[in-house]
């Protein structure tokens, strides 16, 4: 086995192997889990840069290992898949100091970093997966992996948030199977082929293709919260602020929105997918959710759960410019599936604080805390005018393109729902911001720990910090090499090829 | 000029204030102290004779600033305004100094800096967002309920503004080809000028500028903010918000470029109607306070009329564009001259006012229903207390269906979670049955 198809497995063990010695590690033992968690996430992020690279100049990194007869498992780098292993691989390391900060002191953390390693190692072949078998099995792995986490508190609200999402995400799952295997059965390759490899097949299969495409999407739609799949994203809200901030940033809702690329970018092909006619219907629901997930959100008094309104409504975003047949609005849909990262792993984060420094888990209870908490809030403003899409954050980078896209592609409907969207959006964010800042702050919290002259501790700190500057740093240098405009403009020029 | 030093010189203009936004940077100066700091590098960038631009194409979508002409004499223009207002920047008698204040403070400055030097949309626009929400700070800081009704009303505008502008970005660059199409105002106003439909994007560019300059019939937020905002603040309601609204009318419009008769004389007509709509009100209003705001509105009317007819015709505005220039440009300082002047006259007078009434009772009749929607607003969208919000909902019988429309949505959001899995299995047993049929239909 040579460099080139060892380094994908190499990428995928940075957070397996780690993962899999921290579930033997008693509890006691924090420096050696903190040093296994960190390097493992140190390593990752090593290696994906040398994959990145070489990707940017061609090279290609792939493994093929027999599993079934005519079915193989096969990890491939391409430029798509390295968008979201670069994601997952920064946002993995700031959560992991987060989580260490988060979970101090508190019991069975060996078995939640085992399942966190094990989580973004499934995140991570969801990336590199090269077929839609491969794909299918980290999808499926990730969704048992995420359980654990999600019910990690063991409370009854937990475990019955946990229920939800098992039962959701196996139905979704369920979908998914049949239509891959309906696929296979059809074409006998599953091979993600840039532009998509279904558009040679007779013109007899065209209404299958049409159920298999629905069959996917309602499989994936579930992860990426499409409505009305979506019920089971703010139950899950339950989860400690580490996990949520995963599965709203990195993991889950992003495994759905990049398994849709996949399908309609390297399955089907875009101009094929409009052949079919199932673009714009996609396109609809995108539109549809990303305006109730708005107006739901406007009505929530507890943060997270207005958050994971939020991230129903912004994940759409990623799907409506998949949908929309153009390449500006592909670059739109690709770069907010890193842009949205940031942004809300940033909210999660501090709500995180919040909840961990004064108690606080309500909007109602937020009055003066940018008084007490003024880096935690400066990021979370940050964050939240990012999601309103003002300029120059990352998420006015990701409406412009999604905007212009949609008026290049003649579908001038688009930019109502964007700015429909961004009104929603500054209606649910501001009061919050207006309430911190502005508003005089209550005589006590509802549960406050001091933590000296800092404002909370350091590793709750830093990360949201951290990614407050990414969420300025990916709007204000978005023209610069190798930010994620360009990487997406780059995947576009691909995927737009004659 | 060297390249490098004009580079630092440009970025330092805006970046000198941004840094002076951290509490830790500008409490280690006394207040007004950090304020003529962060203008040191604009005086130093004004000491400079010649023009200076820098291209900065790994910024935002690709963006540029630059100094000369008209901008420079903006720029001085701004120095004036903003180091009158820092000296006044002290606290309220009896209260400690708010650090807050001036975080907002310096944004705003970095903001309004930036605007001017920008010499492309996108860059115009990113700055004058921050200028903008940065001010909202400055209009609620004395935290009494006038000044948030101020605020709640500004800020509602400002977001109507930034959206109707971004729809006339969209369009800009849409018009102007590609995705690096050219969006330096040369390049957009060309564009536009070419283009066969302007109309969308001229309605957007009016209306977001209209409503950031508080041009009447969209001035609702200006007198509220004078007549609650602090000395120091309203000295710069007219150098900043108003000016750079009509600075973006200007940059952004294709004037010299287009002849649009009709639209000119529309425009003409509303620039008119607002000259005399606002001498009526200011003379109806009891509160010398307000004063300053109705006089904005009049040179604001004033300047509409002078855009329609730069509209109407293009030569007339090529003659008088450094005019038109020089109005912006002494806009702020007339305004900050006139409020300091009633503020010195209610001093000396302060019996002069009818008595001082609470919220907006005192305005015109005509000039009242945006406070009612301020409070509306403050009802649905400001207040974070859902039970409050919701007793309010009981009380307007007509508002009752909203609530049963939440319910409804909790009820169909328990019924999908509840039965997701039999959905998903009928849905199936749906597709299948769908599938066979379809194929028995063509077989």
């Amino acid at each position: 086995m040579n460099w080139d198809a060892a380094l994908p497995l190499f990428v995928l063990a940075s957070s397996l192997l780690p993962g899999l010695v921290i579930f033997f590690l008693p509890e006691e033992r924090v420096a050696t889990r903190t040093s296994l968690n960190l390097a493992g996430a140190v390593l990752k992020l090593m290696l994906v840069g040398v994959m990145i690279w070489g990707v940017f100049y061609g090279h290609h990194y792939m493994i093929r290992l027999p599993m079934l007869p005519g079915l193989d498992l096969v990890l491939r780098a391409d430029p798509l898949s390295m968008l979201f292993v670069v994601l997952s691989s920064v946002l993995w390391l700031v959560t992991t100091v987060y989580a260490i900060g988060y979970l101090e002191g508190s019991p069975n953390r060996s078995r939640f970093f085992g399942f966190f390693s094990l989580c973004v190692t499934a995140t991570v072949g969801v990336a590199l997966a090269g077929n839609l078998i491969t794909f299918l099995l980290f999808y499926e792995l990730l969704t048992l992996v995420t359980y654990p986490l999600i019910v990690h508190r063991g409370t009854e609200v937990a475990r019955r948030a946990g229920r939800t999402y098992l039962i959701y995400t196996i139905a979704g799952g369920a979908l998914l199977l049949i239509g891959t295997a309906w696929l296979y059965i059809l074409t006998g390759t599953l091979d993600f082929t840039a532009r998509g490899f279904l558009s040679a097949l007779d013109e007899s299969h065209h209404p299958a293709l049409i159920i298999i495409f629905v069959l996917l999407i309602a499989g994936l739609g579930v992860k990426a919260a499409l409505i009305p799949l979506h019920g089971w994203l703010p139950q899950a809200m339950v989860a400690p602020a580490p996990v949520s901030a995963l599965l709203h940033a990195v993991a889950v809702v992003k495994a759905g929105a990049f398994g849709i690329v996949r399908v309609v970018y390297d399955v089907y092909g875009i101009q094929f997918a409009a052949s079919l006619g199932v673009a714009l219907p996609l396109a609809i629901v995108a539109a549809v959710t990303i305006i109730y997930g708005s107006v739901r959100a406007l009505f929530q008094d507890d943060l997270k759960r207005r958050l994971a309104f939020s991230t129903v409504s912004q994940i759409s975003y990623i799907v409506l410019g998949i949908a929309i047949v153009g390449p500006i609005a592909t670059v739109g849909g690709l770069v907010h599936l890193v842009h949205q990262g940031v942004m809300k792993i940033t909210l999660f984060f501090c709500a995180g604080n919040l909840a961990e420094t004064l108690g606080i888990h309500k909007v109602s209870e937020m009055n003066g805390v940018g008084r007490r908490m003024p880096w935690t809030m400066v990021a979370f403003t940050i964050g939240a005018f990012g999601m309103i899409g003002a300029p120059p954050l990352a998420g006015f980078i990701s409406k412009w393109h999604l905007g212009l896209g949609a008026l290049d592609a003649g579908q001038g409907w688009v930019i109502f729902i964007l700015a429909g969207s961004s009104l929603l959006n500054a209606g649910y964010f501001l009061p919050i911001l207006y309430a911190a800042w502005f508003r005089a702050p209550p005589d006590t919290w509802p549960a406050e720990r001091f933590f000296g002259r800092r404002e909370t501790a350091w590793a709750l700190l830093a990360p949201p910090v951290l990614t407050a500057l990414l969420t300025v740093a990916t709007g204000l240098l978005a023209s610069a090499p190798f930010s994620p405009l360009q990487w997406a403009r780059f995947i576009t020029t691909l995927e737009y090829a004659p | 000029m060297n390249t490098t030093l004009s580079a630092i010189l440009l970025l330092s203009v805006p970046g000198c204030s941004l840094l002076l936004a951290f509490p830790a940077l500008h409490s280690r100066l006394p207040c007004p102290w950090s304020c003529y700091v962060a203008l040191l590098p604009a005086l130093v960038l004004l000491a400079v004779p010649t023009v200076v631009s820098l291209d900065l194409p790994w910024l935002l979508l690709g963006s540029g600033l630059g100094i000369g002409g008209a901008s420079r004499w903006l720029l001085a223009m701004s120095v004036v305004v903003w180091a009158s207002a820092a000296t006044l920047l002290h606290a309220p008698a009896g209260q400690p100094e708010d650090s807050r204040f001036t975080t907002f403070f310096m944004l705003s400055l970095a903001g309004n800096l930036g605007v001017i030097l920008a010499t492309d949309l996108v860059g115009f626009f990113a700055f004058s967002t921050l200028m903008g929400y940065s001010f909202y700070g400055l209009l609620v800081n004395a935290g009494n309920r006038a000044a948030r009704r101020a605020g709640r009303v500004y800020l509602g505008l400002l977001i109507l503004a930034d959206l109707a502008l971004f729809e006339a970005l969209l369009i800009a660059a849409a018009t102007a080809g590609d995705l690096n199409g050219d969006l330096s105002f040369g390049g957009v106003r060309q564009a536009m000028a070419q283009s066969a439909t302007p109309g969308l994007y001229l309605s957007m560019v009016l209306v977001g500028f209209a409503l950031k300059a508080g041009a009447w019939p969209l001035h609702f937020w200006l007198p509220p903010a004078f007549r609650s905002a602090r000395l120091a603040v309203a000295l710069l309601l007219g150098g900043v918000p108003v000016a750079i609204g009509l600075l973006g009318a200007v940059r952004w419009l294709p004037l010299g470029e287009i002849a649009l008769p009709d639209l000119g004389l529309i425009i003409q007509g509303l620039g008119v109607v607002a000259m005399l709509y606002a001498i009526m009100a200011g003379l109806m209003r009891a509160q010398r306070k307000t004063l300053p705001a109705y006089a904005a509105i009049v040179a604001t009317g004033l300047f509409v009329t002078a855009l329609g007819v730069g509209l109407a015709d293009p030569a007339v505005w090529n003659q008088y564009e450094n005019q038109a220039h020089f109005f912006i440009v002494f806009l702020g300082p007339g305004l900050a001259v006139l409020t300091v002047g009633t503020g010195w006259w209610k001093e000396r007078n302060p019996y002069s006012d009818a008595p001082a009434k609470q919220d907006d009772d005192s305005a015109p009749w005509f000039e009242r229903w945006p406070g009612a929607v301020a409070r509306w607003a403050g009802q649905m969208g400001f207040d974070t207390l859902p039970r409050l919000r919701a007793a309010w909902l009981a009380e307007v019988g007509c508002l009752r269906p909203i609530r049963a429309w939440q319910r409804s949505l909790d009820r169909s959001e328990r019924f999908l979670r509840r039965w997701s899995l039999a959905i998903t299995l009928f849905l199936l047993f749906g597709m299948v049955v769908a599938f066979v049929g379809a194929l028995s239909w063509s077989g």
